[in-house]
């Protein structure tokens, strides 16, 4: 695992038996781990340098895990992974669309959580618009609140499917090939196929093509991938 | 309603005495622009058909039982009628009324002068009275014949020739008869023509239409007659426009807009619809205050009960100028505005109560949610770090990745996790707060994994995966919860030594792909079917005796929320329990 080239991960948690030992197993993979059991002790670590990526429980006394994440969101565009007992079902998980790059509940499977990392880590290369993205008169995404506008009606889109437009509209214009999406739309213990791909594009030219025979934004280049393009033609 | 058109003829009609406090009271807009017009007439179907059936019933009863007598306090002895208000409702003078907006003194102005400019009223008669008429006619067709012949016979006493006078006496009488004829049936005409006239105008009245005033010359029966018919025709006109703002007035309250908001605009729309001076609407009962006294020359007091059900709830208390005069039918057009305020403030209160309670409802929910959050949250603290440690103890060493009391710990961790999960999704499926996401699946893996979870040393386990690419759509997490279920289920209910078989087949007709999962148990006895979905339900040949009773029902629910089904699959010989869980399904996919 030495290909981690010391990537650098804050862990946050109230938890202190947690932390040592999701420290450790992080370190024995090779990423350079700190930890902060608070919110204060979070944002000082946060002054002495920035990690590459944040592991944070959302339900920590003195300090709400969402707030931090608010807090540490409007600093910097740093990754936030939560690792929380909420588990998704929550209402409360809804709110974490906004600032959290993943979600894992606890109790965590080891694998499960360093596939999450390794794939949040993998796309930091991909700018994922903050704003929403006009695309054309009829499809204006939002990925951020994982929501998409097709001819003035709002569609929700899944995390999975929001993952796969953002690894997409970061190329925008340009061919992403299925490999690619399949690894930033899927965490390597999901041992995701190809077929998911093309299943979940197909899916979601039901939800953000006016037409989904006749695509105007999302297009096979067949053979090689996928890509997602403006569209200013409304007819 | 086609007849509703505009009628020239209605805009004749003369305004009432006494003041006409807005626009609202104005009766003579018919000639305003016709789709206000029209604007009108929908506002009162509106009206009418917003009302609730009891409230219309109320007042189709009340309507149709007020009487309209003349309310001219000078001629008290007309004749009384009764006006078919629900037919009456939407006759035209209404119309122009309901458009006008209520507070605008200039539509009012407006209307006004339109009316002045309006078709003058039918004329009936030759200018004299009718008495004159009669008297004349009588006397010119009996007296002037016998003038004719007396005259004759002087005649022919001058010229004493017998044979000129039988000529002229025939002559004479011929001659007066023929005059005596000619005069009965002038008189006849003229007598009958405006008597027709009446009776049409009163017959229009009284089948609910509007009728043009009559003019009849002079002072007596008839002149009289035409006169209480127009008077009765008017109050009937400004009854129905009255009742008709009374329904639109009515239709507009809403519960919601708050009980003293509400009693204003009432109070507001009693001065409108009824022209009082000044009105309030008290908590008070009316039994227990007497009514004002009535001063000649001062304002004139009204009142009627605030009535909601058989529970009165104030008093409505106003004043109508010293000029206008108030009538029984006045009187049960207040009341029944009144008993329709009622039941607006009744409402009013209830829906305050029921938002109130709905409040304290999302507060409890809220807690609720915090509650459960912190639960979780305690529970799966110390699993999550007993896991942790465990995986770490067991990747320590080959030895200890062997131990098998290390495996049984993490095992039995996860089991305990796995049921604080369920007892969360069951809170929440009863409050319905679960949205799973729809992301697509290979089924089978899910199913192999889960299986692998689950650890069940000594149960063989077999699977048929027949899904030929077809992807299930659903939750993985609570796709997951489901299929562990389930398979614990089998192994649980399956024998010690048992065989759980999976069997994945599209369901290429209703979209969905099912999961059966078979065991070699006993099976679900037919006392156990019946009841096998619902809550805290165990099977009566369990052995164990763990799990939460909760399996089978959150598995159903969750399912159910994601379009999908669970159901039992009728017994067969040498099987045990088997279940299918269905999720919808998306064909295999090509890059297309």
């Amino acid at each position: 695992m030495s290909d981690h080239r010391q990537r650098r991960i804050l862990l946050v948690d109230d938890d202190p038996s947690l932390l040592v030992v999701l420290a450790e197993q992080l370190s024995d993979d090779g990423f350079e781990v700190a930890t902060a059991r608070d919110g204060q002790e979070a944002v000082r670590r946060l002054e002495a340098g920035w990690p590459d990526l944040i592991v944070l429980d959302l339900m920590m006394p003195r300090i709400d895990g969402l707030a931090l994440a608010h807090q540490i969101k409007s600093g910097a565009d740093l990754p936030i992974i939560v690792l929380s007992a909420i588990d998704t079902a929550d209402s409360k998980a809804r709110l974490l669309d906004e600032v959290a790059e993943d979600y894992v509940t606890k109790p965590y499977h080891y694998p499960e959580l360093r596939a999450r990392i390794e794939r949040v880590l993998s796309r930091l290369g991909d700018r994922i618009p903050r704003q929403s993205l006009v695309l054309g008169p009829n499809l204006t995404l939002d990925l951020r609140r994982r929501a998409a506008t097709v001819a003035g009606t709002e569609v929700q889109l899944t995390p999975t499917e929001s993952r796969l437009l953002g690894a997409l509209a970061a190329n925008l214009g340009e061919v992403v090939g299925t490999d690619t999406l399949l690894s930033r739309g899927w965490a390597e213990t999901e041992e995701a196929e190809p077929s998911y791909v093309w299943v979940s594009m197909r899916r979601l030219r039901q939800k953000i093509e006016v037409d989904p025979d006749r695509p105007v934004h999302l297009l096979t280049a067949r053979g090689l991938g996928y890509k997602l393009v403006e569209c200013r033609d409304d007819g | 309603m086609a007849e509703q058109r505009p009628d020239p003829m209605v805009t004749g009609l003369p305004s009432e005495p006494g003041p006409i406090p807005d626009g609202a009271s104005d009766p003579d807009g018919s000639s305003a622009p016709a789709p206000r017009l029209e604007d009108a007439w929908q506002a009162v179907e509106d009206a009418i058909a917003n009302s609730q059936a009891a409230a219309r019933a109320d007042f189709v009863a009340r309507a149709e039982a007020i009487p309209a007598p003349d309310t001219d306090p000078a001629d008290t002895d007309a004749a009384a009628a009764t006006v078919n208000a629900p037919a009456a409702v939407p006759q035209p003078a209404a119309r122009p009324h309901i458009a006008s907006p209520i507070d605008s003194p200039a539509a009012a102005l407006a209307h006004r002068g339109q009316a002045t400019a309006a078709p003058s009223p039918v004329r009936v008669g030759i200018g004299l009275s009718f008495r004159a008429v009669l008297t004349g006619t009588l006397m010119i067709a009996a007296v002037a014949p016998i003038a004719v012949v007396g005259g004759v016979v002087m005649l022919a006493e001058l010229y004493s020739d017998a044979a000129v006078m039988g000529t002229l006496l025939i002559a004479a009488i011929v001659g007066a008869a023929f005059f005596g004829l000619l005069a009965a049936a002038v008189a006849g005409s003229t007598l009958t023509t405006p008597l027709r006239r009446i009776t049409v105008a009163v017959e229009r009245v009284a089948a609910g239409e509007a009728s043009p005033p009559i003019h009849v010359s002079g002072d007596d029966e008839l002149a009289r007659l035409a006169e209480s018919h127009n008077r009765i025709a008017a109050e009937a006109a400004r009854r129905n426009r009255e009742l008709a703002a009374l329904l639109v007035a009515v239709a507009g309250y809403n519960p919601a807009d708050g009980l003293d908001p509400l009693a204003v605009r009432a109070e507001t729309d009693a001065c409108g619809i009824f022209g009082l001076i000044d009105c309030l609407i008290l908590p008070q009962d009316p039994d227990e205050a007497p009514p004002e006294e009535a001063v000649p020359g001062l304002p004139l007091p009204v009142r009627a009960a605030v009535k909601a059900g058989g529970e009165t709830l104030g008093l409505l208390s106003g004043h109508l100028p010293a000029t206008r005069a108030w009538e029984r039918a006045d009187q049960d057009l207040l009341d029944l505005f009144a008993s329709e305020v009622g039941v607006a403030l009744r409402n009013a209160q209830l829906f305050g109560q029921i938002e109130r309670q709905n409040a304290r409802l999302v507060e409890l929910d809220a807690a609720k949610d915090e509650f459960l959050r912190g639960v979780s949250h305690n529970l799966q603290t110390p699993l999550t770090s007993i896991r942790a440690y465990v995986d770490q103890l067991r990747s320590s060493s080959p030895e200890a990745a062997a131990d098998r009391r290390l495996q049984i710990v993490a095992e039995q961790s996860d089991r305990l996790t796995r049921l604080v999960r369920q007892l969360l999704t069951m809170t929440r499926l009863e409050a319905g707060v679960l949205r799973p996401e729809a992301e697509v699946m290979a089924i089978g893996q899910r199913v192999r994994k889960t299986w692998e979870a689950l650890n069940a040393t000594g149960v063989v386990f077999q699977m048929h995966d027949a899904s030929r690419g077809w992807l299930a759509v659903g939750d993985p997490d609570q796709v997951d919860q489901v299929l562990w279920a389930l398979l614990d289920n089998a192994v649980k209910y399956g024998g010690r030594d048992g065989k759980v078989e999976v069997e994945i087949l599209p369901d290429e007709a209703r979209g969905l792909l099912d999961v059966t999962i078979v065991d070699h148990g006993p099976g679900v006895s037919e006392t156990d079917r019946d009841r096998l979905f619902s809550r805290f339900t165990r099977g009566e040949t369990h052995t164990s005796g763990d799990g939460t009773g909760l399996g089978l029902y959150v598995s159903r629910q969750l399912l159910l929320t994601m379009g999908g089904e669970l159901r039992l699959e009728p017994a067969q010989r040498g099987l045990g329990a088997a279940f299918t869980a269905s999720l919808p399904g998306e064909p295999p996919g090509d890059e297309g």
